[in-house]
């Protein structure tokens, strides 16, 4: 498993940046997310926090041998849960890959709360972690793999083979071979 | 505003995001420090209710466009196991402490 968390802030207030949260895409800086579905969104009548969940469709960036070797498309999906929360103002989301999520999970936090000065504080994590799975799904595709360049190599071999035994038979049958 | 993973639910996706976005306008602004809780109950009951009355419609529709594509490019059974792994339906814990290593 890796740790990765960065803090900073912005200079702008709480709710500007929360309103912001959902302007952030499309982005010329951010030109992977290529759309974003919200597949469902509450509102507690209590509390007053809002849940969304979203799906992010961005441009696979999976080294391409992923890609070949163990499928999978050109687009990459993301998961996110954001709960904003007027009362205490505070906007937390959770992100994760659900697209190649078989062989590693990219878990992420972030978290806006004012500061002073009419700030508003970003917090960061990530949480990214290989599956066991890793190692027996790579070695499946992989033998998958060598399996069908086997069975390749194998047919071309067979038909090869037949070539020459053709073409000595033929040799064989001429007049005056040896 | 960004695009729907499928370009038939775009202008309806655009639509829910427009009229969440008219509805979020002030949602953020403190009540009074005066409010008592029951005030402030009814105060976010009635922004729910308001909420499903201006855009209930259009997210049903936009729902409807959805699911199926949701379910062509094989995104829902994704979905499904990422929901039972961390079903995420309160917000995580503050992010002051350091996470635990495992």
């Amino acid at each position: 498993m890796h740790f990765f968390s960065q803090s900073f802030s912005y200079e702008h207030p709480w709710a500007h940046v929360v309103v912001g949260m959902w302007h952030k895409y499309p982005n010329p800086k951010c030109t992977h997310v290529v759309s974003i579905d919200v597949v469902d969104r509450t509102i507690d009548p209590t509390t007053g926090i809002i849940r969304t969940e979203r799906i992010l469709g961005c441009k696979q960036k999976a080294p391409t041998w992923i890609v070949k070797l163990f499928g999978g498309s050109e687009d990459a999906f993301v998961r996110e849960i954001s709960f904003v929360d007027p009362v205490r103002q505070t906007a937390s989301i959770t992100s994760v890959n659900l697209s190649l999520s078989q062989f590693a999970t990219c878990l992420e936090r972030i978290q806006y709360t004012p500061a002073p000065g009419n700030r508003t504080s970003f917090t960061q994590t990530a949480e990214i972690q290989a599956r066991m799975a890793l190692w027996r799904s790579a070695a499946d595709g992989l033998e998958r793999w060598l399996v069908q360049r086997f069975e390749q190599n194998a047919h071309l071999g067979k038909l090869g083979f037949m070539d020459v035994l053709r073409a000595l038979e033929e040799r064989q049958a001429a007049p005056g071979a040896v | 505003m960004a695009d729907s993973l499928a370009p038939v639910c775009t202008s309806l996706k655009q639509e829910y995001d427009s009229c969440f976005n008219v509805w979020f306008e002030g949602y953020l602004e403190p009540l009074a420090t005066t409010a008592t809780e029951a005030q402030r109950t009814s105060h976010y009951q009635r922004k729910a209710e308001e909420f499903q009355a201006k855009c209930g419609k259009v997210y049903a529709e936009y729902q409807n466009c959805l699911q199926s594509a949701v379910k062509q490019r094989g995104i829902e059974p994704l979905l499904q196991q990422a929901r039972e792994e961390h079903p995420l339906r309160e917000a995580h814990p503050p992010a002051d402490s350091p996470p635990n290593s495992k």
